[in-house]
């Protein structure tokens, strides 16, 4: 029974996974990981705001058969599901016209000068001239003959246009499409995405792009990238665990052993995080693979046949490595916390096994091959440490980071020239922030406010006038004496030859003015406004030209992620140092503390993989996250290997057992080297940097 | 689809011209009075032009661009001015061009015997209430423009221009 102890363990916690698989919950949001809770929850309020679901979609030229495309696609997408408006044109739609008839006293420019009777005769009769002499139609306003309210629509307008057509800058004609698919929306994104191709591929000279395309088009990319990875990384495990070590039993009771890991670091880290994210998880497990090391040092050193309970190698590697993580789960970012958290119970769990279960397996013996490992090492410590100094020397010299959270995923060209594309045709440079006040009237104000400071800002404020000015403007019509002057219009109208009574009714739209809070702005969501309400808040979307200026506005927040993670970057950074100060302080101590007078030796294992690795990496590219996450990684996998080669009595069963770690790890990280995807590819690249760096260490260090 | 290929069909016979001499009939519910006034209108590929040779004005829209001229020079009109006249030559363009997927966009089709009435469906809706054209051995006679405020304009197509 105690043999198959590893297996019921396991069995146990599937069943446990079964049991309670409707609470088990993993967050696929990215922005999660890296923004702050703050920032995360605005860029929620500005997907509720529509913000990232517009679609464009290009037509080149500006001929006859281009506008024939623009309205065959336009009524074609109208059919579409989850597309709730599709605007080609600047005709403002019916609802807009209803809201501009109802509240064109206020929205308009008013003339607040009494006109006198003989101007009254002189503009009335310039009308009826106009109506018989003028080649052009233009109708007359029988509500206000005598323009005294003037509404300019044009610069309003956030779109460039030929005729009443939109376009895209000199490029063509341009279609926005409002859809209700968001970049996170994965199964309506590939719905959409689908319809919308299917359509656009029945004409040429037609391009096409939403932010939702990248969640379509690189999910795809980022599955068959993921697959041939997972593929490699598992026949290199294969081949370590069973070509080189030769033992089947020992391979499948390690593979059940790392997956019971997995599964008790999996639950507990969904139970301590609300949203424990994917992307931690799949981080988690290869970090999971790290404690292969335990197993294969216990393995070459036969400690399972031994009386020992406990090695002290391990143990030490073991604590060292734990404490390091355990201080960075602390870490106020959201990734390496889950992240080092996971690590700490999945290690402790697999430490747990490989010690005190694997010893009641039954496991086979280790013969040692004594011709394996010649020992020829030649260069000393402390050459290794001064070079590692210098090396970060040279590396905190060119260092620089790279705050674009975009660019650590997978790089789709086609569609970054697509989306490059549409920017530079677009001559309007306005970026997104979200106002917000505690009332609706409020958030009119604030954006008049933004507008004020932001001349060429674009907002609800376009379209709204503040409470106040409405205010104003109303006391201004009541103390204006309009029934005398619709009384003197139909007079002088009908002796100048206008049909009796034409303008009866002229002013009477005075007689009730509008009320000064508009409450519903979904006329508005044609022009991609609108407004939102949380518990506390109203919230809408204005474009502004420098968001530095709008920043200085305690209303406003800037919602561009990639702003966003540039803003939480710098904090993440000195985070990042502070308790990467922390742990290797604590890694010094206990450095000293199992190493003793091997502190130097023992240390090259951390500090020459990182410096190399910096050093190599600052000389050709910017770091990014995911670059400084791996080399803490490859610090945790330099502790252990630093305290075995420094307290090692069997130098050659140690070497092999590090060599086999390093080509696991190799199998769980370095294959990402082989990844498009940014983000995993620097893992690769780092971790493979790294092993090499100890590897050289093994061969050379005395 | 019958109704649309009626139109299709009628408008392709007519336009097989391209310059035409027309009387515009324009309605003015404001005066009670009808004015009349006597131009030729070109359709080209990329748009069309409206010459009146009495007041010597002209205008003409290409590649979306409005121009006024009065007495060969370009006068500038007012954004709402614009606005209005390019409406307008959209919908004439579009009933020359009898584009059959771009009407039935933009348009309800209903024929009453020789009267083809469309009726618009989006935001046309909110300047005009139908179009009527008119047709008489088989080439199209008359446009008739009925807008929401009353007033109407009447193109009568005469001839093709020598």
């Amino acid at each position: 029974m105690i043999k198959l102890s590893n297996y019921i363990i396991l069995f146990i916690l599937l069943i446990i996974g079964v049991i309670f698989k409707d609470s088990i919950h993993i967050s696929t949001n990215l922005l999660s990981l890296f923004g702050s809770k703050d920032a995360i929850e605005k860029i929620s309020i500005a997907d509720n705001l529509g913000y990232s679901k517009e679609m464009l979609i290009a037509v080149k030229g500006f001929d006859k058969e281009s506008k024939t495309k623009v309205q065959e696609i336009s009524s074609k997408l109208e059919k579409i599901q989850n597309i709730l408006f599709v605007q080609s044109s600047i005709v403002p739609s019916s609802e807009i016209k209803a809201y501009y008839e109802k509240n064109y006293s206020i929205l308009s420019n008013f003339t607040d000068t009494p006109l006198s009777s003989s101007l009254i005769q002189t503009k009335l009769q310039e009308l009826y001239d106009e109506q018989l002499n003028n080649i052009f139609y233009t109708p007359v306003d029988k509500n206000d003959p005598l323009k005294l309210f003037e509404f300019d629509k044009n610069n309003n307008l956030n779109m460039s246009h030929k005729g009443s057509y939109i376009t895209l800058g000199d490029y063509g004609y341009l279609i926005r499409v409002s859809t209700d698919v968001s970049a996170s929306q994965m199964d309506k994104a590939k719905k959409l995405y689908t319809d919308v191709q299917n359509l656009l591929n029945d004409y040429e000279n037609v391009t096409s792009f939403a932010p939702f395309y990248y969640t379509v088009e690189n999910s795809t990319k980022i599955k068959d990238d993921l697959s041939w990875i997972i593929i490699l990384s598992s026949l290199i495990l294969l081949m370590v665990y069973y070509l080189l070590i030769k033992n089947i039993k020992l391979l499948s009771h390690t593979l059940v052993a790392l997956m019971s890991s997995m599964l008790v670091a999996g639950y507990a880290s969904m139970i301590l995080f609300a949203n424990f994210n994917a992307l931690s998880l799949a981080f988690g497990m290869s970090i999971t693979a790290v404690s292969i090391d335990y197993l294969l040092h216990y393995h070459f050193h036969n400690f399972y046949k031994s009386k020992k309970s406990i090695d002290k190698n391990v143990l030490y590697g073991y604590i060292t490595t734990v404490i390091a993580f355990g201080i960075f789960s602390f870490i106020p970012i959201a990734l390496i916390s889950q992240i080092s958290f996971f690590a700490v119970v999945s290690l402790s769990f697999a430490y747990l096994l490989f010690t005190f279960v694997f010893p009641h397996l039954d496991i086979d013996e280790y013969t040692q091959n004594k011709d394996l490992i010649h020992n020829n090492k030649k260069v000393k410590a402390y050459i290794f440490s001064i070079l590692s100094i210098l090396l970060f020397a040279y590396s905190a010299l060119n260092i620089n980071f790279d705050n674009d959270i975009k660019n650590l995923d997978y790089q789709n060209k086609k569609l970054l020239e697509t989306q490059s594309m549409f920017d530079s045709f677009n001559k309007s440079k306005l970026s997104p922030v979200i106002v917000q006040a505690k009332t609706s009237a409020k958030l009119i104000d604030n954006l008049h406010i933004l507008k004020n400071n932001s001349k060429n800002s674009y907002s609800l404020a376009n379209f709204v006038k503040s409470k106040s000015f409405c205010q104003q403007r109303k006391k201004q019509l009541q103390n204006y004496d309009f029934k005398r002057l619709n009384k003197e219009i139909n007079i002088k109208a009908s002796k100048i030859g206008f049909r009796d009574d034409y303008f009866k009714d002229a002013y009477t739209f005075l007689d009730e003015l509008p009320k000064c809070e508009i409450k519903n702005f979904d006329m508005l969501k044609q022009f991609s406004l609108s407004t939102y309400k949380d518990k506390d808040s109203y919230y809408s979307i204005a474009l502004v030209e420098d968001t530095d200026i709008a920043n200085k506005f305690d209303f406003i927040s800037i919602i561009s992620a990639k702003e966003i993670f540039a803003k939480v970057a710098q904090q993440m950074y000195k985070d990042l140092l502070l308790y990467a100060s922390i742990v290797i302080g604590s890694i010094f101590i206990l450095l000293i503390l199992s190493v003793k007078g091997k502190i130097l030796y023992a240390l090259n294992y951390i500090i020459f993989p990182l410096s190399v690795t910096l050093a190599i990496l600052v000389s050709y590219t910017d770091l990014n996250i995911m670059h400084i996450f791996s080399l803490i990684i490859l610090m945790a996998i330099g502790i252990d290997y630093g305290i075995y080669m420094s307290n090692t009595q069997k130098p050659n069963n140690t070497m092999l057992a590090i060599k086999y770690s390093i080509l696991s790890t190799f199998a769980a990280f370095g294959v990402l080297i082989f990844s498009t995807i940014v983000a995993l590819n620097s893992i690769g690249v780092v971790i493979s940097i790294g092993i090499c760096a100890i590897f050289i260490l093994i061969k050379v260090m005395k | 689809m019958f109704k649309i290929s009626i139109i299709i069909m009628v408008l392709s016979l007519s336009i097989m011209a391209k310059n035409f001499n027309f009387t515009e009939l324009r309605y003015s519910d404001a005066i009670g009075k009808t004015i009349e006034l006597q131009g030729q209108i070109t359709f080209s590929k990329d748009g069309l032009s409206i010459l009146y040779p009495k007041s010597k004005r002209a205008l003409k829209y290409f590649d979306d661009t409005l121009l006024y001229e009065l007495n060969n020079e370009v006068v500038e009109l007012d954004f709402m001015q614009q606005q209005y006249m390019i409406q307008y030559f959209e919908i004439l363009i579009l009933l020359h061009n009898g584009d059959e997927s771009s009407l039935g966009s933009e348009f309800d089709i209903n024929k009453k015997q020789e009267v083809i009435v469309l009726t618009p469906k989006g935001t046309l809706k909110n300047y005009i209430n139908k179009i009527e054209l008119f047709k008489e051995n088989k080439l199209l006679e008359y446009v008739k423009l009925y807008l929401n405020n009353n007033d109407s304009i009447m193109i009568t197509i005469h001839d093709k221009v020598k």
